[in-house]
């Protein structure tokens, strides 16, 4: 046997020391959270349900006509999801509160991207056709995408929508944040501009926050001391304020902490300096060394053999 | 017209002496009158002597005609005012006694008649048309300007009560993020308050008349189309309006009702039946 035990412990303790060294530089995973992001904050007491946004949305992104009118509220009755049609929907929930009359009171429910803070379907985008944007937008490039619909997996809120219909081109799907009208026009995302009743906010994340809680403060009795997105999944650029406590309203609980944080952490710690591959094959060319002679004695020996 | 009165009385007074045997009143009532009217006369023949082109000008206006209150409700709703920064903190209730106080009270509105429409909403859409907004009747109804003008101005000089785009503008403004805009101001006050006192309508076309398009260049039909291509026409984009149709009244429609004439349930006639433009 070519490797002695000496040889063996050699091997180990230098891809030890290897180990240690290199998870010191290693640096601690920090935010990629623009700092002067926009947001919007949904304020589920004020919805009405007429399902402007949606209209709005539909016509700002010329997204192809609905298979029912907007004016329709009888699409309500049952649950829907964003879709790689539909950026945004309404969702009708009765928490079974009533009013003096005895009639259930409806909170409704806008969906879309929630534009994280810090994007895990970003994270996953091996190709970075994902990307948060400093205005708080998470921002999907067409051009860069290769479909491997990650994005998809790793959306906390299950958003991105695939165009399965389509063989050629297909594209994720999803709320822009109305990115270029925005950017480039100066103007407010499509819902936000024509919601009725202000239910959708629109301003810098930080303002709204500060407007949220002022919210909160001056009518207790009205919101739950929560404001859904402020933490979750490490902060959301869209924020929602409730009646009704969030988990009976179809909301996820999340942990706080940002959902790529885990993964870049393991991922980043890794690779960095490239130090586990250069263990890994160094460990393997060491086993190869200390093997060396191995086979060809073997050899030598089948073929006295012979 | 004056010296036609005294006239008229003597002559009706000659007509019941005479006891109608004569033409002769009826002459001259018939002068009389005339005479009333050339008093006028020379005004008239002032407003002939006129140019046509100011007649013709006025036309259009004449056949344009709306209510005046109209009018002023429209003139009002297009006036934008300066905003109102700060306002008065001071609780509801406080602000309904201090009303009460000073006798201010439905009494002293100014505008009977509103139209909620303003330049600041069409900045950002026009998709439906202005509420026409009964102010006294509503401020009758609820007995109470606070319930609507919530604040005043924190300016003591200002008017006690202001118009809502006084305070409420544009959406989402930096330097107030917590006041609404001036159409979330509208639909918030009115719907809550429809909602709480179960009294006015909720939805959108209950105060608001859609903007529908132009359909000028929507419609393609032939010259001379006949009834059944104008149909048709409608209903190239109009078709669950044509499936509406088919279950009302005006179609299912066979002759007497079963609740009127002896209850019978006999069909006679009607659009689905015998009628001629069964299209």
């Amino acid at each position: 046997m070519g490797i002695s035990r000496r040889n063996f412990f050699k091997i180990l303790s230098v891809a030890g020391a290897a180990t240690a060294t290199a998870r010191t530089p290693a640096r601690a995973w920090e935010s990629q959270a623009p700092s002067e992001a926009y947001g919007c904050i949904v304020d589920l007491t004020r919805c009405i349900g007429c399902r402007k946004c949606e209209q709005a949305c539909n016509e700002v992104n010329k997204l192809p006509p609905p298979d029912r009118s907007f004016e329709d509220l009888t699409v309500l009755d049952r649950k829907r999801r964003p879709d790689e049609k539909t950026f945004t929907v309404v969702n009708r929930y009765y928490s079974g509160r009533i009013d003096e009359r005895d009639q259930l009171i409806p909170t409704f429910v806008k969906l879309q991207c929630m534009h994280c803070q810090d994007p895990a379907c970003a994270s996953a985008c091996i190709v970075g056709a994902l990307s948060k944007q400093e205005n708080g937008a998470v921002n999907y490039d067409v051009s860069k995408c290769i479909g491997c619909r990650y994005c998809m997996v790793a959306c906390p809120f299950e958003i991105p929508a695939y165009e399965y219909h389509d063989p050629i081109t297909p594209r994720v799907m999803k709320c822009t944040f109305c990115y270029e009208r925005v950017a480039n026009e100066g103007k407010l995302p499509g819902c936000a501009e024509i919601c009725p009743v202000e239910a959708i906010t629109f301003g810098r994340r930080d303002t709204l926050l500060k407007v949220a809680r002022d919210r909160i403060k001056e009518n207790p009795g009205r919101y739950v001391d929560h404001i859904y997105g402020e933490h979750e999944a490490g902060g959301t650029s869209w924020m929602y304020l409730s009646a009704q406590p969030f988990e009976k309203l179809g909301f996820v609980t999340l942990p706080d902490h940002p959902m790529p944080r885990l993964a870049e952490t393991i991922q980043h710690s890794l690779y960095s300096y490239l130090w586990s591959p250069i263990v890994l094959f160094g460990m393997l060319s060491g086993i190869m060394w200390a093997f060396r002679g191995k086979g060809e004695r073997q050899e030598d020996h089948e073929g006295g053999n012979l | 017209m004056i010296p036609k009165v005294p006239a008229w009385n003597r002559l009706r007074r000659r007509l019941t002496l005479t006891n109608l045997n004569s033409a002769v009143p009826l002459g001259l009532v018939f002068m009389a009158l005339t005479v009333g009217m050339g008093i006028q006369l020379p005004a008239r023949a002032m407003a002939a002597a006129a140019p046509p082109e100011a007649e013709t000008a006025k036309a259009p206006e004449a056949a344009a005609w709306s209510a005046p209150d109209q009018v002023d409700a429209q003139k009002r709703a297009q006036e934008v005012v300066p905003f109102v920064a700060e306002v008065r903190d001071e609780c509801k209730l406080c602000r309904q006694q201090r009303l009460r106080d000073e006798g201010l009270g439905v009494k002293d509105q100014s505008h009977s008649y509103l139209l909620l429409d303003s330049p600041i909403i069409k900045r950002t859409e026009d998709r439906y048309g202005p509420v026409r907004f009964m102010h006294s009747k509503h401020a009758t109804i609820t007995q109470d300007c606070a319930l609507c003008h919530h604040f005043r101005p924190a300016d003591e000089s200002a008017s006690e009560t202001v118009r809502c785009s006084a305070c409420h503008q544009d959406a989402f403004r930096q330097d107030h993020p917590e006041r609404i805009g001036l159409k979330a101001a509208y639909h918030q006050q009115c719907i809550a308050c429809h909602e709480e006192m179960a009294k006015g309508p909720v939805g959108c076309i209950g105060c608001h008349q859609k903007n529908a398009p132009d359909h000028k260049d929507l419609v393609q039909l032939p010259a001379n189309p006949e009834p059944s291509q104008v149909t048709s026409e409608c209903l190239r984009c109009h078709e669950s309006a044509g499936k509406d149709m088919l279950s009302s009244a005006h179609w299912l429609w066979k002759g007497p009702s079963p609740f009127t004439l002896d209850h019978r349930k006999a069909v006679h006639h009607g659009k689905a039946t015998t009628a001629v433009n069964n299209f």
